[in-house]
Order: structure tokens, then C-alpha cells, then sequence
């Protein structure tokens, strides 16, 4: 065996979800018989539980062109194709998971406590974060939970309309 | 966390695989030889993207089967230092932590790089004391890490009897900056 090159490309997780989806894998180690290897299974399983689950080739080319027009208007703020294929795989929802993904955010952003010359940097921060909600799906999890809390509400109200009865 | 690596690679066809096409039996082949397995430096192989070209089928004197020199794209598993990845818990003891991907289950935390401040429980659960409250890092949890380096050690001469399973390849990764259970 000869190693021609190492690195001939960075995979993000969706990519390899969707090869493996393609070739038939499933969660179920048994109904993937044949068509992939049982290992193959176990990182379709993970996949699946991730961000990437949700994603499509359509909704990361939008974010990869978008964070491009960012980087246009922003030229101080840059993103590393390191840094955005980590937003693409794990799909940070707010600024807490933001900054652990970034690092040296609050560098970069000038993002300091209590100067009030600061709100410009913080601004732009928060736009990156919509481009973020706008284009990446969000995770399913977070819809059914929201779901859930909307229908506990409903019962909530439901019970102190019975009572108010 | 996944790249692709092109490799060259010579591989014999026993005759038993006649019956198959060409493409499959050599992609079924190389499925066998490298799935599942760690190359040292590339990391673990996932799956065979694609073959990009197939040479040869000579047959050598005294030989029983045909030899093929192929060159593919394996995808393979190999994170970055500065990626942060996510897994869950799978073993706690006295030098850290020991985390599954599922697919991968050689990732380790040492003490150093635990959340501050830190103290092992009475159970052997890492707590983590966060404003003066104690959060245990229980086992199955999902974390969030950050990889602070791959290693791939040489595969040893001699091996204790009550030694750990050897690792063909090691991720040292880091919780300090997130641990969000």
C-alpha cells in the first residue's frame, strides 16, 4: 500500500451521512445486512443523532455562500474553513456554544464586559448567528421538545380552566 | 473529522471471486483489507468512496490468483487538533475519562484537562464543582470535546498480561472548554 495523499479532501459529517445513506444503511444493524458493514452502521448511528441528520446538500452550499458574503462585508471578522466545517457538523444554536467552537471569540469580536463601544462587534456576532438559525436546519430534538412544552402548556391550561370551572 | 485519502494499493483476487464483476469483487476486497482498520497516520477507515482507476490482472508464475494494483479514496477518520467533537462517557477512573464515539472508543481525557475545579467521587464519577455546586460527569453522558491530539503508538513488543487491550490509534482530547452534559 502507497499513501498518494493524505488529505484529499475534508468530508463534513453530512456528506458521509448521505454515502452511507445511499448505500442503504440504516440504525438497525440487522436491516443493513449486505448492503454496508456493521461498522459502517455504527457511524451512520452516530451521524444520525448529530446536526447533520437534518441537513441538505442545498442548505450548506446557502451557508457556505452566505458566510462567504459575510466574510465580504465583514473583513475583520473571518472565519477559518477549520472554524465553518465545525458550524456545519455540530450547528451551534446560541452564542455559549459559539464561543466554545471559536476560539478566542471574544478576541476577535473585541467583546468585552460592560464597554459600551463594543455593541458594533456584538452586533456582527449576531448576525453571524442568524445566518446560522436561517440557513442550517435545526436540530429535531429541539421541535419535538418544543412541541412538548407547547402541548404541557395546553394541558396547563386546560387544568386551570377546569379548575376555574 | 472525516477526510478522504487517495492510496495505491496492490491487492491479489482469489479465483473464488471469478463469478463476481471485476468492480465488486475487488471493492468487496479491499472492504475486507482495510474497513473498520487504522493506517497509520491516515486514522480509521470508514468506507470506500471510490476507485479511481484498476490496472493490471496478471497472473505470476506459480501464483493461484490475479494481481491488481488499484487506486482509491478511502474516507477515513481522522479529527484535528482544534475540533471539537461530541460522545458520550464510557469510563471513569483515577487518570481521567475514557470516551465513545460509537464507531471509535479510543479518546481519552487526562485529570489536566477536566473542567476546574475537579474531585472524583466516592463512586469513581468525576464531579465538577461549578460555582459551588457539583456536577457529576456521569457515565453515557454526551459531551462536548475539543481534540488536543491523535496519536497512532507502535504496536508494542511486549505486552503485560493485565494491560489494556492495545490501541492502534488514540485521540487526547480536552473538556476544559466546554462540558455541556
Amino acid at each position: 500500500m502507497k499513501i498518494l495523499k493524505a488529505d484529499a479532501g475534508m468530508l463534513t459529517d453530512f456528506e458521509v451521512l448521505d454515502m452511507l445513506r445511499s448505500r442503504g444503511a440504516k440504525s438497525d444493524p440487522m436491516g443493513c445486512l449486505g448492503a454496508v458493514t456493521s461498522s459502517e452502521c455504527k457511524v451512520y448511528d452516530y451521524l444520525i443523532k448529530g446536526a447533520a441528520c437534518n441537513q441538505t446538500r442545498e442548505s450548506i452550499e446557502d451557508f457556505k455562500k452566505r458566510c462567504a458574503e459575510f466574510k465580504k462585508v465583514n473583513e475583520k471578522h473571518k472565519f477559518t474553513r477549520a472554524e465553518i466545517l465545525n458550524i456545519i457538523n455540530l450547528r451551534p444554536s446560541g452564542h455559549a456554544q459559539l464561543y466554545s467552537i471559536i476560539p478566542d471569540l471574544e478576541k476577535r469580536f473585541n467583546i468585552s464586559n460592560g464597554d459600551g463601544s463594543e455593541d458594533g462587534c456584538l452586533l456582527v456576532l449576531e448576525e453571524f448567528l442568524n445566518i446560522i438559525h436561517e440557513a442550517l436546519p435545526p436540530p429535531p430534538e429541539k421541535i419535538e421538545d418544543e412541541e412538548e412544552e407547547a402541548a404541557d402548556e395546553e394541558e396547563a391550561d386546560d387544568a386551570q380552566a377546569m379548575v376555574e370551572n | 473529522m472525516f477526510h478522504l485519502s487517495k492510496i495505491k494499493h496492490t491487492l491479489h483476487l482469489q479465483p473464488h471471486l471469478l463469478s463476481l464483476p471485476l468492480f465488486d469483487a475487488i471493492k468487496g476486497e479491499l472492504e475486507m483489507q482495510f474497513l473498520d482498520k487504522v493506517i497509520t497516520n491516515l486514522g480509521l477507515c470508514i468506507s470506500v468512496y471510490d476507485i479511481f482507476s484498476i490496472d493490471g490482472g496478471f497472473i505470476f508464475p506459480g501464483d493461484g490468483c490475479s494481481t491488481y494494483e488499484v487506486i482509491v479514496r478511502l474516507v477515513m477518520f481522522r479529527p484535528y487538533v482544534g475540533e471539537i467533537l461530541r460522545g458520550k462517557i464510557e469510563e471513569s477512573n483515577e487518570d481521567g475519562l475514557r470516551l465513545s464515539l460509537g464507531f471509535f472508543n479510543d479518546t481519552y481525557v487526562a485529570v489536566s484537562q477536566l473542567q476546574r475545579p475537579c474531585r472524583r467521587g466516592d463512586d469513581g464519577i468525576w464531579l465538577w464543582n461549578y460555582e459551588s455546586e457539583d456536577l457529576p460527569l456521569d457515565l453515557n453522558e454526551e459531551v462536548n470535546f475539543e481534540v488536543i491530539d491523535v496519536k497512532y503508538p507502535p504496536i508494542p513488543v511486549k505486552q503485560d498480561p493485565n494491560s489494556k487491550p492495545f490501541a492502534p490509534m488514540e485521540v487526547v482530547v480536552s473538556t476544559t472548554k466546554q462540558s455541556c452534559p
